[in-house]
Protein backbone atom coordinates (compact mmCIF):
# COMPACT_ATOMS: atom_id res chain seq x y z
CA UNK A 1 0.00 0.00 0.00
CA UNK A 2 1.53 3.38 -0.81
CA UNK A 3 1.53 6.62 1.03
CA UNK A 4 -0.78 9.48 -0.74
CA UNK A 5 0.32 8.84 -4.81
CA UNK A 6 -2.05 12.33 -5.41
CA UNK A 7 -1.18 15.25 -2.98
CA UNK A 8 -5.06 17.15 -3.31
CA UNK A 9 -5.55 20.71 -1.49
CA UNK A 10 -8.67 22.97 -2.18
CA UNK A 11 -7.69 26.40 -1.83
CA UNK A 12 -9.40 29.82 -3.81
CA UNK A 13 -11.67 27.56 -5.63
CA UNK A 14 -8.76 25.59 -7.28
CA UNK A 15 -8.26 21.71 -6.66
CA UNK A 16 -4.49 21.15 -6.97
CA UNK A 17 -3.77 17.43 -7.57
CA UNK A 18 0.08 16.15 -7.56
CA UNK A 19 1.33 13.41 -8.73
CA UNK A 20 3.65 11.86 -6.30
CA UNK A 21 5.79 9.69 -6.93
CA UNK A 22 8.74 11.75 -7.16
CA UNK A 23 11.11 8.09 -6.75
CA UNK A 24 9.61 6.55 -9.74
CA UNK A 25 9.38 10.51 -11.57
CA UNK A 26 5.27 10.00 -10.99
CA UNK A 27 5.15 6.96 -13.04
CA UNK A 28 1.14 5.89 -12.80
CA UNK A 29 0.65 2.80 -10.19
CA UNK A 30 -2.79 1.36 -9.97
CA UNK A 31 -2.95 3.44 -6.61
CA UNK A 32 -2.24 6.50 -8.45
CA UNK A 33 -4.79 6.34 -10.80
CA UNK A 34 -7.47 4.97 -8.71
CA UNK A 35 -6.65 8.10 -6.23
CA UNK A 36 -6.88 10.59 -9.48
CA UNK A 37 -10.13 9.42 -10.43
CA UNK A 38 -11.31 9.89 -6.59
CA UNK A 39 -10.53 13.49 -6.76
CA UNK A 40 -11.80 14.19 -10.53
CA UNK A 41 -14.96 12.91 -8.97
CA UNK A 42 -14.93 15.05 -6.06
CA UNK A 43 -14.06 18.11 -8.31
CA UNK A 44 -16.96 16.81 -10.37
CA UNK A 45 -19.38 16.62 -7.29
CA UNK A 46 -17.99 19.64 -4.70
CA UNK A 47 -19.33 23.53 -6.28
CA UNK A 48 -16.32 24.80 -4.26
CA UNK A 49 -14.14 23.42 -7.06
CA UNK A 50 -14.02 25.56 -9.90
CA UNK A 51 -10.51 24.43 -11.48
CA UNK A 52 -8.11 21.79 -11.27
CA UNK A 53 -4.45 22.02 -11.26
CA UNK A 54 -2.81 19.29 -12.27
CA UNK A 55 1.39 19.02 -11.76
CA UNK A 56 4.14 16.42 -10.31
CA UNK A 57 6.00 16.55 -7.48
CA UNK A 58 10.34 16.31 -8.47
CA UNK A 59 11.88 16.30 -11.40
CA UNK A 60 9.34 14.60 -13.32
CA UNK A 61 5.41 15.26 -14.49
CA UNK A 62 4.73 11.66 -15.07
CA UNK A 63 6.89 8.75 -16.26
CA UNK A 64 3.75 6.85 -18.21
CA UNK A 65 2.56 3.83 -16.48
CA UNK A 66 4.49 2.35 -14.11
CA UNK A 67 6.05 -1.36 -15.87
CA UNK A 68 7.50 -2.17 -12.89
CA UNK A 69 4.59 -1.80 -10.91
CA UNK A 70 1.82 -4.92 -11.03
CA UNK A 71 -0.45 -4.69 -13.76
CA UNK A 72 0.68 -4.65 -17.24
CA UNK A 73 0.73 -8.24 -17.12
CA UNK A 74 -2.99 -8.60 -16.10
CA UNK A 75 -3.70 -12.26 -17.16
CA UNK A 76 -6.98 -12.29 -19.06
CA UNK A 77 -9.10 -15.58 -18.12
CA UNK A 78 -6.99 -17.66 -20.34
CA UNK A 79 -3.76 -16.78 -19.05
CA UNK A 80 -2.91 -14.24 -21.68
CA UNK A 81 -1.37 -10.61 -20.31
CA UNK A 82 -4.21 -8.20 -20.99
CA UNK A 83 -3.10 -4.62 -21.06
CA UNK A 84 -6.66 -3.88 -22.30
CA UNK A 85 -8.20 -4.35 -18.61
CA UNK A 86 -6.60 -1.84 -16.95
CA UNK A 87 -7.33 0.50 -19.48
CA UNK A 88 -11.27 0.01 -19.27
CA UNK A 89 -11.34 -0.28 -15.43
CA UNK A 90 -8.69 2.87 -14.62
CA UNK A 91 -6.73 4.70 -17.14
CA UNK A 92 -9.60 5.40 -20.16
CA UNK A 93 -12.11 6.54 -17.33
CA UNK A 94 -9.39 9.36 -15.74
CA UNK A 95 -9.11 10.46 -19.51
CA UNK A 96 -13.03 10.51 -19.98
CA UNK A 97 -13.40 11.59 -16.82
CA UNK A 98 -10.93 14.66 -17.13
CA UNK A 99 -12.95 15.76 -20.56
CA UNK A 100 -16.03 15.88 -19.41
CA UNK A 101 -15.18 17.46 -16.20
CA UNK A 102 -17.44 20.94 -16.44
CA UNK A 103 -14.69 22.83 -15.00
CA UNK A 104 -11.66 23.73 -16.68
CA UNK A 105 -7.93 21.31 -16.00
CA UNK A 106 -4.22 23.07 -16.37
CA UNK A 107 -1.85 21.42 -16.64
CA UNK A 108 1.94 22.33 -15.21
CA UNK A 109 4.15 19.92 -17.03
CA UNK A 110 7.17 20.33 -14.60
CA UNK A 111 9.22 17.91 -16.23
CA UNK A 112 9.56 14.79 -18.31
CA UNK A 113 5.74 13.87 -19.53
CA UNK A 114 6.55 10.07 -21.45
CA UNK A 115 4.09 7.73 -22.75
CA UNK A 116 0.79 7.79 -20.82
CA UNK A 117 2.07 10.75 -18.73
CA UNK A 118 2.44 12.75 -21.73
CA UNK A 119 -1.11 12.17 -23.11
CA UNK A 120 -2.21 12.61 -19.09
CA UNK A 121 -0.68 16.32 -19.99
CA UNK A 122 -2.34 16.46 -23.27
CA UNK A 123 -6.05 15.59 -21.64
CA UNK A 124 -6.38 18.72 -19.75
CA UNK A 125 -7.67 21.93 -21.17
CA UNK A 126 -4.55 24.31 -20.82
CA UNK A 127 -1.20 22.97 -20.91
CA UNK A 128 1.57 24.96 -19.26
CA UNK A 129 5.00 23.68 -19.11
CA UNK A 130 8.45 24.32 -17.78
CA UNK A 131 11.33 24.92 -20.56
CA UNK A 132 13.18 21.65 -19.35
CA UNK A 133 10.06 19.80 -20.06
CA UNK A 134 9.58 17.09 -23.18
CA UNK A 135 6.80 15.31 -24.31
CA UNK A 136 7.67 11.82 -24.68
CA UNK A 137 5.16 9.44 -27.16
CA UNK A 138 7.13 6.16 -25.66
CA UNK A 139 5.28 3.58 -26.63
CA UNK A 140 6.65 2.38 -29.80
CA UNK A 141 10.08 1.37 -27.99
CA UNK A 142 8.25 -1.28 -26.20
CA UNK A 143 6.26 -2.12 -29.00
CA UNK A 144 2.87 -0.40 -28.45
CA UNK A 145 0.35 2.11 -29.24
CA UNK A 146 -0.04 5.70 -27.95
CA UNK A 147 -2.96 5.61 -25.42
CA UNK A 148 -4.56 7.36 -22.85
CA UNK A 149 -6.12 9.14 -26.16
CA UNK A 150 -2.59 10.04 -27.79
CA UNK A 151 -3.86 8.71 -30.91
CA UNK A 152 -7.23 11.50 -30.12
CA UNK A 153 -5.07 14.43 -28.93
CA UNK A 154 -2.29 14.35 -31.52
CA UNK A 155 -3.62 14.44 -34.89
CA UNK A 156 -6.25 16.83 -33.29
CA UNK A 157 -3.22 19.07 -32.03
CA UNK A 158 -0.36 19.11 -34.29
CA UNK A 159 -1.95 17.72 -37.24
CA UNK A 160 -1.81 14.39 -39.13
CA UNK A 161 2.16 14.43 -40.66
CA UNK A 162 3.66 15.00 -37.36
CA UNK A 163 1.22 13.08 -35.42
CA UNK A 164 2.33 9.91 -37.42
CA UNK A 165 5.93 10.95 -36.92
CA UNK A 166 5.78 11.23 -33.17
CA UNK A 167 3.86 8.23 -32.33
CA UNK A 168 6.10 6.22 -35.42
CA UNK A 169 9.46 7.55 -34.31
CA UNK A 170 8.75 8.03 -30.57
CA UNK A 171 10.99 11.00 -30.08
CA UNK A 172 10.56 13.45 -27.41
CA UNK A 173 9.73 17.07 -27.82
CA UNK A 174 11.22 19.61 -26.07
CA UNK A 175 8.13 22.06 -24.39
CA UNK A 176 9.39 25.07 -26.77
CA UNK A 177 8.82 22.73 -29.53
CA UNK A 178 5.59 21.48 -28.25
CA UNK A 179 4.43 25.07 -27.98
CA UNK A 180 5.43 26.05 -31.80
CA UNK A 181 3.21 23.07 -32.81
CA UNK A 182 0.50 24.00 -30.86
CA UNK A 183 0.31 20.73 -28.99
CA UNK A 184 0.59 22.67 -25.71
CA UNK A 185 -0.25 26.41 -25.00
CA UNK A 186 2.63 27.58 -23.56
CA UNK A 187 6.51 28.05 -22.13
CA UNK A 188 7.34 29.15 -18.98
CA UNK A 189 10.50 29.10 -16.86
CA UNK A 190 10.83 26.46 -14.84
CA UNK A 191 11.14 28.72 -11.90
CA UNK A 192 8.15 30.27 -12.16
CA UNK A 193 6.02 27.87 -13.66
CA UNK A 194 4.18 26.85 -10.52
CA UNK A 195 3.22 30.44 -9.48
CA UNK A 196 2.15 31.48 -12.72
CA UNK A 197 0.35 28.03 -13.45
CA UNK A 198 -1.68 28.61 -10.06
CA UNK A 199 -2.33 32.40 -10.96
CA UNK A 200 -3.83 31.10 -13.98
CA UNK A 201 -6.18 28.56 -12.52
CA UNK A 202 -7.17 31.18 -9.96
CA UNK A 203 -8.06 33.46 -12.35
CA UNK A 204 -10.37 30.56 -14.12
CA UNK A 205 -11.64 29.54 -10.78
CA UNK A 206 -12.82 33.29 -10.09
CA UNK A 207 -14.40 33.21 -13.91
CA UNK A 208 -17.50 32.40 -15.29
CA UNK A 209 -17.47 28.79 -14.23
CA UNK A 210 -20.41 27.80 -16.60
CA UNK A 211 -19.21 29.51 -19.77
CA UNK A 212 -16.13 27.44 -19.34
CA UNK A 213 -18.05 24.02 -19.00
CA UNK A 214 -19.96 25.16 -21.91
CA UNK A 215 -16.90 25.83 -24.36
CA UNK A 216 -15.18 22.25 -23.38
CA UNK A 217 -18.33 20.47 -23.80
CA UNK A 218 -18.50 22.28 -27.11
CA UNK A 219 -15.51 21.97 -28.13
CA UNK A 220 -15.28 18.21 -27.71
CA UNK A 221 -18.01 17.99 -29.84
CA UNK A 222 -16.72 20.23 -32.47
CA UNK A 223 -14.56 17.26 -33.56
CA UNK A 224 -16.97 15.02 -34.80
CA UNK A 225 -20.18 17.26 -35.32
CA UNK A 226 -20.73 18.90 -38.84
CA UNK A 227 -20.45 22.65 -38.68
CA UNK A 228 -24.14 22.76 -39.12
CA UNK A 229 -24.99 20.72 -35.71
CA UNK A 230 -22.21 22.88 -34.03
CA UNK A 231 -23.78 26.00 -34.50
CA UNK A 232 -27.09 24.12 -33.71
CA UNK A 233 -25.19 23.45 -30.32
CA UNK A 234 -23.94 26.78 -30.06
CA UNK A 235 -27.45 28.30 -30.09
CA UNK A 236 -28.42 26.20 -27.38
CA UNK A 237 -25.44 26.70 -25.02
CA UNK A 238 -26.10 30.73 -26.09
CA UNK A 239 -29.32 30.42 -25.04
CA UNK A 240 -28.82 28.82 -21.50
CA UNK A 241 -25.96 30.96 -20.94
CA UNK A 242 -27.69 34.03 -21.96
CA UNK A 243 -29.74 33.40 -18.64
CA UNK A 244 -26.86 33.13 -16.53
CA UNK A 245 -26.26 35.58 -13.36
CA UNK A 246 -22.49 35.76 -14.99
CA UNK A 247 -23.48 36.84 -18.29
CA UNK A 248 -25.65 39.68 -16.77
CA UNK A 249 -22.89 40.14 -14.29
CA UNK A 250 -20.59 40.48 -17.69
CA UNK A 251 -22.43 42.66 -19.87
CA UNK A 252 -22.93 45.16 -16.87
CA UNK A 253 -19.07 45.40 -15.84
CA UNK A 254 -18.43 45.58 -19.51
CA UNK A 255 -20.88 48.65 -20.10
CA UNK A 256 -19.34 49.79 -16.71
CA UNK A 257 -16.01 49.53 -17.87
CA UNK A 258 -15.09 47.68 -14.12
CA UNK A 259 -13.62 44.29 -13.96
CA UNK A 260 -16.74 41.37 -13.72
CA UNK A 261 -17.25 39.83 -10.56
CA UNK A 262 -18.22 36.41 -11.88
CA UNK A 263 -19.72 33.86 -8.86
CA UNK A 264 -19.73 30.65 -11.78
CA UNK A 265 -23.56 30.41 -11.27
CA UNK B 1 -33.71 46.79 -50.12
CA UNK B 2 -31.64 49.98 -49.38
CA UNK B 3 -28.79 49.27 -46.68
CA UNK B 4 -27.88 51.50 -43.37
CA UNK B 5 -25.30 49.94 -41.65
CA UNK B 6 -23.99 48.30 -44.35
CA UNK B 7 -22.63 49.19 -47.90
CA UNK B 8 -22.70 47.02 -51.08
CA UNK B 9 -20.99 47.16 -54.01
CA UNK B 10 -20.78 45.36 -57.38
CA UNK B 11 -18.43 45.81 -59.81
CA UNK B 12 -18.08 43.59 -62.73
CA UNK B 13 -18.47 39.76 -61.20
CA UNK B 14 -16.85 41.23 -57.31
CA UNK B 15 -19.21 42.48 -54.16
CA UNK B 16 -17.90 44.40 -51.74
CA UNK B 17 -19.67 43.94 -48.95
CA UNK B 18 -18.57 46.71 -46.17
CA UNK B 19 -19.52 47.07 -42.35
CA UNK B 20 -20.69 50.08 -41.74
CA UNK B 21 -21.71 51.22 -38.50
CA UNK B 22 -17.53 52.89 -37.80
CA UNK B 23 -18.52 54.96 -34.73
CA UNK B 24 -19.35 51.53 -33.06
CA UNK B 25 -16.10 49.68 -34.35
CA UNK B 26 -18.61 47.84 -36.63
CA UNK B 27 -20.59 46.01 -33.88
CA UNK B 28 -23.35 44.14 -34.68
CA UNK B 29 -26.50 45.70 -34.24
CA UNK B 30 -29.94 43.92 -34.52
CA UNK B 31 -30.51 46.16 -37.30
CA UNK B 32 -27.17 45.18 -39.11
CA UNK B 33 -27.33 41.30 -39.00
CA UNK B 34 -30.84 41.68 -40.51
CA UNK B 35 -28.82 43.17 -43.32
CA UNK B 36 -25.97 41.45 -43.17
CA UNK B 37 -28.34 38.24 -43.70
CA UNK B 38 -30.27 39.75 -46.30
CA UNK B 39 -27.26 40.95 -48.43
CA UNK B 40 -26.01 37.48 -48.13
CA UNK B 41 -28.70 35.78 -49.52
CA UNK B 42 -28.61 38.47 -52.73
CA UNK B 43 -25.37 37.55 -53.07
CA UNK B 44 -26.00 33.85 -53.26
CA UNK B 45 -28.65 34.31 -55.43
CA UNK B 46 -26.83 36.52 -58.09
CA UNK B 47 -25.30 34.68 -60.76
CA UNK B 48 -23.19 37.74 -61.64
CA UNK B 49 -21.24 37.77 -58.32
CA UNK B 50 -18.56 35.98 -58.70
CA UNK B 51 -16.44 36.37 -55.60
CA UNK B 52 -16.92 38.60 -52.12
CA UNK B 53 -14.75 40.90 -50.75
CA UNK B 54 -15.55 41.72 -46.69
CA UNK B 55 -14.38 44.72 -44.67
CA UNK B 56 -15.16 47.43 -42.35
CA UNK B 57 -15.06 51.11 -42.27
CA UNK B 58 -13.14 53.12 -40.19
CA UNK B 59 -10.82 51.94 -37.29
CA UNK B 60 -12.12 48.48 -36.76
CA UNK B 61 -13.66 45.04 -38.89
CA UNK B 62 -15.91 44.31 -36.54
CA UNK B 63 -16.27 44.21 -32.70
CA UNK B 64 -18.91 41.27 -32.36
CA UNK B 65 -22.39 41.99 -31.27
CA UNK B 66 -23.40 45.40 -29.89
CA UNK B 67 -23.88 44.89 -26.14
CA UNK B 68 -25.39 48.35 -26.20
CA UNK B 69 -28.08 47.71 -28.80
CA UNK B 70 -31.40 49.69 -27.72
CA UNK B 71 -32.90 46.78 -29.81
CA UNK B 72 -30.78 44.18 -27.54
CA UNK B 73 -33.69 42.12 -25.80
CA UNK B 74 -32.50 41.92 -21.27
CA UNK B 75 -34.47 40.58 -19.61
CA UNK B 76 -34.37 37.38 -17.68
CA UNK B 77 -35.63 35.51 -19.62
CA UNK B 78 -34.00 36.69 -22.94
CA UNK B 79 -33.24 33.88 -25.25
CA UNK B 80 -29.27 34.70 -26.39
CA UNK B 81 -30.24 31.52 -28.74
CA UNK B 82 -32.84 33.37 -31.04
CA UNK B 83 -30.63 36.01 -32.61
CA UNK B 84 -28.29 33.01 -33.55
CA UNK B 85 -31.21 31.19 -34.78
CA UNK B 86 -32.52 34.00 -37.03
CA UNK B 87 -29.56 35.69 -37.95
CA UNK B 88 -26.14 34.51 -37.56
CA UNK B 89 -26.26 31.16 -37.86
CA UNK B 90 -27.83 31.74 -40.85
CA UNK B 91 -25.41 33.81 -42.32
CA UNK B 92 -22.56 31.64 -41.09
CA UNK B 93 -24.08 28.84 -43.09
CA UNK B 94 -24.31 31.04 -46.29
CA UNK B 95 -20.87 31.86 -45.92
CA UNK B 96 -19.48 28.65 -46.28
CA UNK B 97 -22.15 27.21 -48.67
CA UNK B 98 -22.11 29.88 -51.24
CA UNK B 99 -20.49 29.02 -54.66
CA UNK B 100 -18.64 31.53 -54.55
CA UNK B 101 -15.14 32.65 -52.70
CA UNK B 102 -14.63 35.08 -49.77
CA UNK B 103 -11.91 37.06 -48.82
CA UNK B 104 -11.84 39.16 -45.69
CA UNK B 105 -9.87 42.36 -45.57
CA UNK B 106 -9.30 42.53 -41.95
CA UNK B 107 -8.70 46.67 -41.34
CA UNK B 108 -9.33 46.21 -37.54
CA UNK B 109 -9.89 44.65 -34.86
CA UNK B 110 -12.55 41.50 -35.10
CA UNK B 111 -13.90 40.61 -32.15
CA UNK B 112 -16.77 37.71 -30.57
CA UNK B 113 -18.51 37.13 -33.78
CA UNK B 114 -16.91 39.77 -35.76
CA UNK B 115 -13.28 36.89 -35.91
CA UNK B 116 -16.36 34.28 -36.71
CA UNK B 117 -17.06 35.83 -39.54
CA UNK B 118 -13.11 36.46 -40.46
CA UNK B 119 -12.95 32.13 -40.13
CA UNK B 120 -16.21 31.56 -42.02
CA UNK B 121 -14.57 33.46 -45.17
CA UNK B 122 -12.16 31.50 -47.55
CA UNK B 123 -9.17 33.58 -47.56
CA UNK B 124 -9.38 36.08 -44.39
CA UNK B 125 -5.77 39.37 -45.16
CA UNK B 126 -5.60 41.00 -42.23
CA UNK B 127 -3.66 44.79 -41.47
CA UNK B 128 -0.61 44.69 -39.36
CA UNK B 129 -2.63 46.42 -36.62
CA UNK B 130 -5.63 44.26 -37.05
CA UNK B 131 -6.50 42.00 -33.70
CA UNK B 132 -8.36 38.43 -33.24
CA UNK B 133 -10.59 38.15 -29.85
CA UNK B 134 -12.98 35.63 -28.81
CA UNK B 135 -14.70 38.02 -26.20
CA UNK B 136 -17.01 35.80 -25.25
CA UNK B 137 -16.11 34.16 -21.80
CA UNK B 138 -15.15 38.00 -20.67
CA UNK B 139 -19.07 38.05 -20.50
CA UNK B 140 -20.19 34.35 -19.43
CA UNK B 141 -21.17 33.36 -22.92
CA UNK B 142 -18.91 30.77 -25.51
CA UNK B 143 -17.71 31.43 -28.65
CA UNK B 144 -20.60 31.36 -31.33
CA UNK B 145 -20.94 32.34 -35.07
CA UNK B 146 -19.00 28.71 -35.86
CA UNK B 147 -16.07 29.52 -33.93
CA UNK B 148 -16.51 26.50 -31.85
CA UNK B 149 -15.98 24.70 -34.85
CA UNK B 150 -13.41 26.71 -36.62
CA UNK B 151 -11.02 26.56 -34.07
CA UNK B 152 -10.31 23.45 -33.19
CA UNK B 153 -9.87 22.89 -36.87
CA UNK B 154 -7.35 25.73 -37.53
CA UNK B 155 -5.47 25.92 -34.62
CA UNK B 156 -5.79 22.58 -32.98
CA UNK B 157 -7.62 21.33 -29.50
CA UNK B 158 -5.03 23.20 -27.17
CA UNK B 159 -5.11 26.51 -28.47
CA UNK B 160 -8.57 26.24 -29.22
CA UNK B 161 -9.61 25.66 -25.46
CA UNK B 162 -7.11 28.55 -24.62
CA UNK B 163 -7.94 31.34 -27.08
CA UNK B 164 -11.88 30.25 -26.08
CA UNK B 165 -11.12 30.21 -22.13
CA UNK B 166 -8.48 32.55 -21.52
CA UNK B 167 -9.73 35.57 -24.17
CA UNK B 168 -6.74 36.62 -25.18
CA UNK B 169 -5.74 39.43 -28.05
CA UNK B 170 -4.27 37.74 -30.86
CA UNK B 171 -2.47 40.02 -33.07
CA UNK B 172 -1.91 39.45 -36.88
CA UNK B 173 0.84 38.25 -36.83
CA UNK B 174 0.68 35.54 -34.36
CA UNK B 175 -2.93 34.65 -35.79
CA UNK B 176 -0.84 33.81 -39.28
CA UNK B 177 1.33 31.72 -37.96
CA UNK B 178 -1.06 29.80 -36.05
CA UNK B 179 -3.17 29.58 -39.45
CA UNK B 180 -5.81 30.89 -38.07
CA UNK B 181 -5.68 33.62 -41.16
CA UNK B 182 -3.78 33.43 -44.96
CA UNK B 183 -1.53 36.27 -44.83
CA UNK B 184 -0.66 39.63 -43.19
CA UNK B 185 0.04 43.15 -44.77
CA UNK B 186 1.04 46.57 -44.07
CA UNK B 187 -1.62 48.26 -42.81
CA UNK B 188 -2.09 50.56 -46.10
CA UNK B 189 -1.35 48.25 -48.40
CA UNK B 190 -4.03 45.98 -47.22
CA UNK B 191 -7.52 46.89 -49.48
CA UNK B 192 -5.12 47.26 -52.36
CA UNK B 193 -3.80 43.50 -52.02
CA UNK B 194 -7.34 42.28 -50.54
CA UNK B 195 -9.02 43.87 -53.98
CA UNK B 196 -6.12 42.53 -56.09
CA UNK B 197 -7.03 38.92 -54.74
CA UNK B 198 -10.82 39.20 -54.83
CA UNK B 199 -10.41 40.54 -58.23
CA UNK B 200 -8.12 37.83 -59.89
CA UNK B 201 -10.85 35.43 -57.77
CA UNK B 202 -13.40 37.14 -59.33
CA UNK B 203 -12.18 36.24 -62.87
CA UNK B 204 -11.28 32.82 -62.20
CA UNK B 205 -12.84 29.44 -63.33
CA UNK B 206 -15.95 30.08 -60.39
CA UNK B 207 -16.98 26.49 -60.97
CA UNK B 208 -13.44 24.94 -59.57
CA UNK B 209 -13.76 27.62 -56.70
CA UNK B 210 -16.73 26.56 -55.66
CA UNK B 211 -16.18 22.98 -55.75
CA UNK B 212 -12.90 23.06 -54.05
CA UNK B 213 -14.57 25.16 -51.42
CA UNK B 214 -17.37 22.39 -51.40
CA UNK B 215 -14.61 19.71 -51.22
CA UNK B 216 -12.67 20.92 -48.40
CA UNK B 217 -16.32 21.48 -46.28
CA UNK B 218 -16.85 17.76 -46.75
CA UNK B 219 -13.35 17.00 -45.94
CA UNK B 220 -13.72 18.34 -42.29
CA UNK B 221 -16.23 14.91 -42.04
CA UNK B 222 -15.48 12.10 -44.59
CA UNK B 223 -12.56 10.16 -44.19
CA UNK B 224 -9.98 9.96 -46.86
CA UNK B 225 -11.80 6.64 -48.70
CA UNK B 226 -15.36 9.10 -49.37
CA UNK B 227 -13.11 11.83 -49.48
CA UNK B 228 -11.28 10.41 -52.90
CA UNK B 229 -14.64 9.81 -54.15
CA UNK B 230 -15.90 12.95 -53.71
CA UNK B 231 -12.88 14.40 -56.00
CA UNK B 232 -13.50 12.01 -58.31
CA UNK B 233 -17.48 13.59 -58.88
CA UNK B 234 -16.18 16.71 -58.92
CA UNK B 235 -13.47 16.16 -61.21
CA UNK B 236 -15.50 14.99 -63.59
CA UNK B 237 -17.97 17.23 -63.80
CA UNK B 238 -15.29 20.26 -63.45
CA UNK B 239 -13.64 18.59 -66.68
CA UNK B 240 -16.83 19.14 -68.86
CA UNK B 241 -17.08 22.97 -68.05
CA UNK B 242 -15.95 25.60 -70.67
CA UNK B 243 -13.32 26.88 -68.41
CA UNK B 244 -11.58 23.36 -68.01
CA UNK B 245 -11.66 23.38 -71.62
CA UNK B 246 -10.32 27.16 -71.76
CA UNK B 247 -7.84 26.60 -68.99
CA UNK B 248 -5.80 23.75 -70.81
CA UNK B 249 -6.33 25.61 -74.53
CA UNK B 250 -4.45 28.48 -72.92
CA UNK B 251 -1.64 26.15 -71.14
CA UNK B 252 -1.05 24.40 -74.31
CA UNK B 253 -0.85 27.88 -76.05
CA UNK B 254 0.79 29.69 -73.16
CA UNK B 255 -1.58 32.24 -73.40
CA UNK B 256 -3.74 33.59 -70.37
CA UNK B 257 -6.34 31.84 -69.69
CA UNK B 258 -9.91 34.44 -70.26
CA UNK B 259 -12.43 32.37 -67.79
CA UNK B 260 -16.27 32.49 -68.08
CA UNK B 261 -17.26 30.82 -64.81
CA UNK B 262 -19.03 28.40 -66.86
Amino acid sequence: MERTPVIAVLEGGVLTLVLNRPQRLNAMSHGLIEAMNHELARARDDKDVRCVLLTGTGRGFCAGADLAGPGPGDPDAGGQPDLGAAMDRLFNPMIRAMRALPKPIVAAVNGVAAGGGANLALACDIVLAARSARFDQAFVRISLIPDLGGTWFLPHTVGDARSRALAMLGSAVPAEEAERMGMIWQVLDDAVLRDEATKLARRLAAGPTLSYAAIKTAINSAATNTLDQQLDLERDSQRELGRSADFKEGVAAFLAKRPANFTGR
Amino acid sequence: MPYEKILLAKDQGLATLTFNAPDRLNAVSRKMIAEIKSCWEDLAADSSVRAVLLTGSGRGFCAGADLADPDREVSATADSGAALEKYFNPVIRLMRTIPKPIVSAVNGVAAGVGMSFVLASDIAIAGKSASFLQAFARIGLLPDGGSTWFLPRLVGEQRARALAMLAPQISAEQAKEWGLIWDVVEDGELLKTATELARRLADGPTMSLARIKEAMNRASKNDLSQQLDVERDFQRELGRSEDFKEGVAAFLAKRKPVFKGK
